[in-house]
Formats: C-alpha cells, structure tokens, sequence
C-alpha cells in the first residue's frame, strides 16, 4: 500500500515475552506498564452522577448527590472498597438534556470516572444513552433514577442498570389498586406527555384501567395556570378519585390548584411526584396532601422501625449534616450503598467489564432497603418490581394502608401482578456491606 | 415562553460555502505554461488547467518537497439577483484557492510547503470535474517543481468529497489526504438532508414553496430564486414567533391544523427529521437568560433554544439546500429528492424523546407526525424521476475505502455538513481495518508472522462548548458574537486548520500518522478540538440510521 507502514510484530515473541514476565512477579507492580482502567486507582475508585443542581428539577434531586457522599464517605473511614476511597464527582445537568449529554462527556473523558450512578431523566438518560453511547464505550451506567421501560433493553443499554421499577410496573400496580379500592368511582389522570406517561398509559392499559378523562401535560408546562386548566376537565368530567402521574412540581401544582380552587378529589400520586418534603418545598401546605395515596418501593423515610432507615438517618445526622431525611435522601443512600455492594462484587481489581458481570451475577442478592426484589440478572438489567401504597397523614408521612408493606410485584408486559412474598437481605452489620 | 426574549437573528448564508477571494485568475487566461513570478522568497504560478479551470501554484525558498493541494468548496453555480436576501449579490467568479485562507496559506508557504489549488472547470456541484482538475494540477505542480516528492491533498465541505474521490481513485497521485467538514458518500446524501429541510418548510409554513422538480432554464432558474425569497420571508416569520408561538400567516392547511401546537416545535421538528443538529452557532440548548433557577432561564434553555438552534442552522442548510437541488436537477434533468416513502415518525423516535419538551409533548408530537403522514392529502410527498436520479448517481461517489494515511475534520454541530458524514467514512474504515485485520491473522497462522496493519484514519471532531449562547443586558439571545466551536459550517481556527495540515503534511512526508503523545500535544495545541476514539456522531438519515 501506498505510504503505508506495516509494524511487524511476532506474537510467538510476545507469548515468550509474556511467560518471561511471570518469573518477575516478584517485582513491584510499579515496574511494570500495568494497563490501568479508568477511574480505578491502588486507592481510590472515582465515580460520576449528572444531577439538576440548579433548574425546575434542582427541588429535591438537589439532595441527592450530598446524601450519596455522606454514605461513600461513611465507607470510606471505614477502609472503602477493598482499600479504595470512593470519589464521587458531581455535575449539575439543570435537568437539560443538551447539558446531560455534556456534563457526562466530561464525567468520562476529562474526570475518567470507572463507573456513572444514578443519572435523573429519562429524555435527559436517552440524550446520554444515544449521544454519549455508555454501552459503546463499556462504561457501567448504574441504578438509574427514572423509571423509563425502555432502559430494559440490555442489547441496546448493555451496561445501563435500572433502579426504580418501571412507570409500566407502577401503572400496572396502581391500575389494579384502582380496581380492587375505588370500583364504580369514577377516574381521572393527569400525566405528562412524554416517554414517562407513555409508560404510564401503557401500564393502566395492561391494568384494564378505565378513566373517565385523562388531562396530558408538556414535560415543562406545569404551572398555577396550566393546573387550573387541568381541574377544570377533571371537574367537568366529574373525577371523583384523580391520579397524578407526573413530576413533583406538576403535583404540587395540581394539589395546590385543586385546593384553591375546591375542587375535592381522592389524589393518588405516582411515585416521582410523591415526596412529602419536596411537594412542601414547592408549595403544597401539609394539610393539602393530607388523605393523599402515594406509591413507594422503599420504606417510608419517616420510619424509623425499618433498620434500614434507622441506619440511614444516623448516616445522615453524622455525614449529611442532618439533612432533612426525605424519599430523596434514602433513595441516594440505599443506592450507594448498592454501589458499594457492586463494587465489592466486581473484586479485588475492578474493571468496568467486570463490574457489569459482577452485576448480573450478584445483583439479586445485594442488601438493600427496597420492599420489592432485585431482578438482576444475565441480559435483566432491572431492578425492583414492585409497590406498596399508603396514606399521607396530616404531617405528611406517608404511612402504608393497614399498617404494614403490602408489596405488590408485576413486569412490564402482561404478567400478573402478585403480593409479593420476598424477604430483603437484613441490614450487614453497621451498615458496612460485606459481599 | 412569554420570557422568550425575541430578537433579530442574524440569519447566516452559508457563507463558508463561498470562496475567498485568495487568488485572481481570469477563465479567459488558458495558457499551456503558468505564468510565474517569485516576490518575497515564493514562487507564484498562475494558469489554466485543459479544461478550464484556473489554478495557482506556490512553492516557497525552502520548499519541503510537500504539496498541499486544496480544493475548496462549493460555490453557487449562477448569479443571485441583488434583491435576494442575505445571498443576493452573489456573482459566478471563477477564482482559483490554494488554502482556506491568507493566514493558513502564508504559514504554510512560510514552513516549506507549496500550495496549489484551483477554481474548477465549473461552479455547482462538481466533484467529478474537481478531480479531474486536481489530477492535472498535480501533473502541472510536479513539472514547474520537480523537487516535489509528496503530496497531501486537502479540502474544505464539497473540496472534502473531492479530497476523498481523489485519494480514493488515484492513491498514486496522492500520499496523505485530509477532507475537512466534508460531504462524504454521495451527493444524494447531501441533498436528501436537504430535501427534507424544505419539504418540511414548505409543508409546514409555505406551500407555495417549490424546493423541487425546478424546470429548465430560466423558469427553472426564476423557480429556484423565488424559493429562496419565500424560504427566508418564512424563516423570518417563525423568528418572530417563537414567544407567541405563532404560526406564518403562509403556513396554509397546517397553520389551521396544528394551530394549538408552537410553530417553534414545527420548526424544531422539521430540524430534528433532517437530521440537523439541535445546536448552532449561538444557542447551545443549555443555558437561558439570567439565573439558572428561574422559569425564564429553563423554558428558553428547554423550549426555546433547540429551535432557534433549528432556526439559525436553516438559515445555513436552506440556502445550499435550494441552490444545490436546483443545480443537481439541471444536472440531472429532473426531480432527485423522493420522500414518498419515508417515515418520519422512525427517523424522529429517539431525538422526539430527547427534545419531548421544545416539541410541546407527545401528543403535540403524534399530530405533527399525522399531519406528515403520506395518507394526509395536506402533505403531498414528492418523488423523483428515476432517470434523474440514474444520472445523479452516476456523479462521483466515494466507497468508504482509505487508500493513504487519512484525516478527517468534523464539527460536531454543521448545519451544512453534519458530522454525520465523517462518521459514515469512519465506519467504512472501521470495515476496513476489521478486515485487514483478520487478512494479516489468516496469514499469520500460515507463515506465523504477524504483520499488524497500521491505522489509516483518524477522524478529530470539533465540539460545542458546554454552554455559549450569550445574552445582552435585556436578556435578549446575542447574535453578535463569533460563533462557537463546534458550530456553523467549516468554521475553524486558522489554528486547527493549520493543525490539521500539519498532521496531513507529516503523514504524506513519512507515510504514517502522527499518534500518541506528539497527536495529542498538538491537538491540545490547536485548541477546541477531541480525538475521542469512541465518539460517534449520527449518520445523515439518509442512510436510515
């Protein structure tokens, strides 16, 4: 070929070479060009999160990031991860997509981290999927925050995890909650009108949910004025029992509208628009939310007779500066504590390929706060699959309907759903995973 | 969106389309010899290739033995009257181009390259006439300076196509080649993005826009100029309506139909099934006005941005968009563009996820996508003439095959040129090398030497800053300032251009290319560009992806 240059290389040589170096193992490593993964150093493992720091989504989601180091850092002065120092490395994505996709370029390419957790959005988590393509570069993309079906899809995410179960699930159970609490009531919906309430649809569908209106919104829309709009279909309609699958600041409205405006409803809210503290941040007064449904996969942050919760609080107090515990703070830290768990499962010498089969094989059995089982498994990137529901009191804790966590589990297909009978992994011993 | 501040977008013509005026050269002059003349330490030859095409050689004192040819890109192939707006004025000038600019050209001559190029026989789209031009530019630089021992071919957007086709079809003329922000493939590629621009335009805002099936000669030509009236009048319009959300008063039976639905998601929509890039040169869809935490600062970011992004990248694709389907049909004497059978609903699926909010949501979404529907008698798509279309396929094309070391340029968000093209040359190199991969193993097991095979290619991509849309003291989108890296149409420091020819120079002068730590010092150098190796742009949609 033209200008071409061809390098010989003998790969009988090599082999010579490579069977020579086992007799110098004796060496220090540091002599040695030892081939380093990304974010992995003798005593530190760096990870990355994209998170809105600031923004419509900062409400919140803002604690999670601090919740997660004060876990890491709990860890780590308890010697880390087989004596590595966990590094979290936080970027504010303002809940842009656009601003996704770059800040987790930088995650990858100027911070080099081994591994993402916990990444918010799902338009913002397709941008990153399709832009920045983790799955090309074989970077671990671990325990979402979002609930999006379509993360399920490990050939197309091979090393994206989800956490949350997905909104299909959550419809699904809901659906079937409507049908066996409320018969004969008459329903509403407000979703939003994205890939999150195209899950939603799909799952009240499977449910055979019936709603007698259904009021959509524009991811970003949500306001006084667009809630009132909202009521007014509900009312006209006649919904006596309204679900509010959307995020917090479109239930906070919703609520906040409703009250305002005396409209009188049973409001059952999804998951992502349920934290008490937050719909309080945004405006909603306590008794607004009183009587409300909410749906959660993990115990109520306010109960401090799951170990789990008490364990966290008390990280919270020492490492988060006593933070307010809310659905956010525990989600953060049962996940790093999840992280944690991973990383000890991915051996004494990570790799992120590693850490993706770690996962696989050993997900369904890490200890953690959820009341739903871990789904890991070979080509099942899906966490929990299940929901409990309760009733919001005048304080507005969320405590579960008749007193204890009826869980219910489903898929995201035309599986049944089923009162789950799974028994969580206790607690490890001062909260210091031990896989 | 009331916080939407509107302003006045400097709508771009695809100015870096348009020469510079470098070098003179009168088409009337074909003499067989170049005039030459040396002034200050360069010699500088003037002359004519056989078939007309000016050209200028320059070869320094310290001449290095390397030729850097250039090709530059495309230029419209008639006069624009002066009343058209932002392009009008334009005259056919045939004037011969060395380098991308003065300052790249004289750095070079001052490091011992020589520089040639030429205007080509023939304005418009070009590329098999580009190379025919270049093969016998070469034959003419190599007798005037017979100390020449190498050559690196290099160009600009349609001078990249025909850097490619030149190294692709005369490997033996040419020993390294660097085609910068490039069309790459096929012009039915080129003109498919464009095709899709302005049928969204005109079947969204102006029905009345023709963007196709031109007739011949001056009707046709009369055809096209009214297109690009009608086209900016609308671009217009829609800027004016981006906080109200207004429709154009033009926009006909969809104005009617999706009336509750932004016209700045109608726009955004007819960019993302283009396949143009949602960032441009001044708004980056990340930033807002004033603090991040305010409703303003989101729902510019969120919904306002990506279509102004549309917008300003429009401004830029419609203008070749027109002139070049225009001039590819007089080529081939009919329609080329045919959308009668492609979904949009798939080619919009995950950036319609990705953009749900400046889209106005899903249910806004499925009624523009309805309204786009082939069925929808509102929405006539158009076909080509297929012996329009054997003819233009017949123009040069490229195979993907890298013959001589190999660098490509992308900006990450071209309106003209999206990066999308690089990729796909990437890809076929990737292709490539797999397979002289698993050639120099099939050998191995027989004469068990192992003769790796060197790397090529390398394509360096020029990104968008995190955030760079700036604001004037009202809040208003400031469209004053250069536009960002990354953005725009071949637009590159003379810095990364001059990178750029350094890495081509070396790899025609030693064969190889440059690699590790002396690659990355002078990329890092240059500034503002990535060598990711994993970084992968989306192809045009022409190729479905």
């Amino acid at each position: 070929m033209f200008g071409q240059r061809r390098s010989k290389r003998n790969i009988f040589a090599l082999a010579t070479l490579a069977a020579g170096a086992l007799a110098v193992t004796a060496l220090p490593a540091q002599a040695f060009n030892v081939h380093t993964t990304d974010g992995v150093t003798p005593t530190t493992i760096k990870l990355g999160i994209t998170i809105p720091l600031t923004g419509s989504a900062a409400p919140g989601y803002s604690k999670i990031p601090a919740a997660m180091i004060a876990y890491f850092n709990y860890v780590n002065d308890n010697g880390g991860v087989n004596g590595r120092k966990i590094q979290l490395v936080v970027k504010d994505d303002a809940y842009l997509p656009t601003l996704a996709v770059a800040k987790t370029n930088e995650l990858i390419l100027k911070d080099k981290v081994f591994a993402v957790i916990g990444a918010l959005g799902t338009a913002n988590h397709i941008a990153v999927s399709k832009s920045v393509n983790l799955g090309r570069r074989g970077v671990p993309d671990l325990f979402l925050n979002t609930g999006f079906s379509g993360f399920a899809d490990a050939k197309k995410y091979p090393t994206t995890f989800s956490l949350f179960p997905s909104y299909v699930m959550e419809a699904k159970i809901m659906g079937q909650y409507l049908k066996d609490k409320f018969p004969g009531k008459k329903l509403g919906l407000i979703y939003q009108a994205d890939d999150f309430g195209t899950d939603a649809l799909a799952g009240f569908k499977q449910a055979g949910t019936n709603f007698a209106v259904k009021v959509s919104y524009a991811s970003g829309s949500q306001s006084a004025q667009t809630a009132a709009g909202w009521v007014s279909k509900l009312k006209a309609a006649g919904a006596e029992v309204v679900v509010m699958f959307g995020v917090t600041t479109a239930s906070g409205a919703a609520l906040a509208t409703s009250a305002a405006l005396g409209y009188k409803a049973q409001w059952i809210l999804g998951s992502v628009g349920g934290d008490a503290t937050t719909l309080k941040a945004v405006g909603v007064p306590a008794v607004v939310l009183t009587g409300a449904i909410g749906a959660s996969f993990l115990p109520a942050p306010t109960d401090t007779s799951d170990p789990y919760v008490a364990f966290f609080q008390g990280i919270n107090t020492k490492y988060n500066g006593g933070a307010v515990f809310d659905n956010n703070v525990l989600v953060a830290m049962n996940t790093a504590m999840m992280t944690v768990q991973a990383l000890r499962a991915a051996g004494a010498n990570p790799t992120q390929k590693g850490l993706v089969a770690a996962l696989e094989s050993k997900g369904s059995t890490f200890a953690s706060a959820g009341l739903a089982p871990l789904n890991y498994a070979k080509g099942v990137h899906v966490g929990y699959n299940g929901y409990w529901f309760g009733s919001y009191n005048s304080s507005g804790e969320l405590k579960p309907i008749g007193g204890d966590y009826s869980v219910y589990t489903t898929d995201s297909g035309a599986g049944a759903i089923a009162k789950s009978t799974y028994v969580r992994p206790a607690l490890p011993a001062n909260g210091l995973p031990t896989n | 969106m009331q916080q939407t501040k509107s302003k006045k977008i400097a709508l771009l013509a695809a100015g870096a389309l348009v020469s510079l005026a470098i070098s003179a050269m009168p088409t009337a002059a074909r003499a067989a010899d170049p005039a030459c003349a040396t002034a200050g330490g360069v010699t500088s030859c003037q002359g004519a290739t056989s078939d007309g095409a000016a050209y200028v050689m320059q070869v320094p004192a310290n001449f290095n033995g390397v030729l850097m040819l250039y090709s530059h890109g495309y230029r419209y192939p008639v006069d624009i009257p002066a009343g058209i707006p932002v392009v009008g004025g334009y005259k056919v000038v045939k004037i011969a181009q060395q380098g991308p600019d003065a300052v790249v050209i004289g750095t070079l001559l001052k490091q011992g390259y020589g520089v040639a190029g030429s205007a080509f026989p023939i304005q418009g789209w070009n590329a098999d006439a580009g190379v025919k031009s270049n093969v016998e530019l070469i034959g003419l630089f190599r007798k005037q300076f017979p100390a020449t021992t190498k050559v690196a071919a290099w160009g600009s957007s349609l001078g990249g196509f025909i850097t490619q086709a030149l190294a692709e079809k005369h490997p033996e003329l040419v020993d390294a080649a660097a085609p910068m922000c490039p069309a790459i493939g096929s012009v039915e590629a080129e003109l498919t993005m464009a095709g899709d621009v302005l049928w969204g335009m005109k079947t969204f805002f102006d029905p009345t826009i023709k963007a196709h099936n031109y007739s011949a000669g001056a009707a046709g030509y009369a055809e096209a100029m009214g297109d690009l009236v009608k086209v900016f009048t609308v671009l217009g319009k829609l800027q004016a309506g981006i906080s109200s959300g207004a429709w154009p008063d033009s926009a006909g039976p969809a104005g009617t139909a999706l009336a509750s639905i932004p016209s700045r998601s109608a726009l955004l929509m007819v960019g993302l099934m283009a396949g143009l890039p949602a960032q441009s040169s001044h708004f980056d869809a990340t930033s807002g006005p004033g603090s991040a935490n305010t409703a303003a600062y989101t729902s510019f970011a969120l919904a306002a941005s990506p279509a102004l992004a549309v917008l300003e990248n429009i401004a830029n694709a419609a203008v070749l968009g027109v002139m070049a389907t225009y001039d590819v049909e007089q080529q081939a004497g009919g329609a080329v563009f045919d959308n009668s059978k492609t979904d949009y609903s798939a080619r919009v699926e995950s950036d319609a996820a990705i953009f749900n909010a400046a889209l106005s949501g899903s249910d806004a979404i499925s009624g523009m996508l309805a309204f786009l529907n082939p069925a929808n008698p509102a929405a006539p798509r158009w076909s080509a003439d297929a012996a329009a279309v054997t003819k233009m396929r017949a123009l040069a094309s490229h195979t993907g095959k890298i013959n001589v070391p190999t660098i490509a340029l992308a900006s990450v968000a071209d309106p003209v040129t999206p990066a999308g093209n690089v990729q796909w040359l990437a890809d076929r190199y990737a292709e490539q090398y797999a397979a002289q991969k698993a050639a120099a193993l099939k050998e191995f097991r027989t004469t068990h030497e192992y003769t790796a095979p060197a790397k090529n290619f390398l394509a360096i991509w020029a990104p968008t800053p995190n955030t760079y849309t700036k604001f004037t003291a009202t809040g208003a989108p400031d469209t004053t300032v250069p536009g960002a890296n990354g953005t725009g149409h071949c637009n590159y420091t003379d810095a990364q251009m001059l990178a750029i020819a350094n890495l081509v120079g070396t790899a025609a002068k030693t064969g190889v290319l440059k690699s590790g730590g002396p690659l990355t010092t002078l990329v890092r150098k240059a500034g503002g560009l990535s060598l990711d190796p994993k970084f992968r742009a989306p192809l045009l949609k022409f190729y479905g992806e």
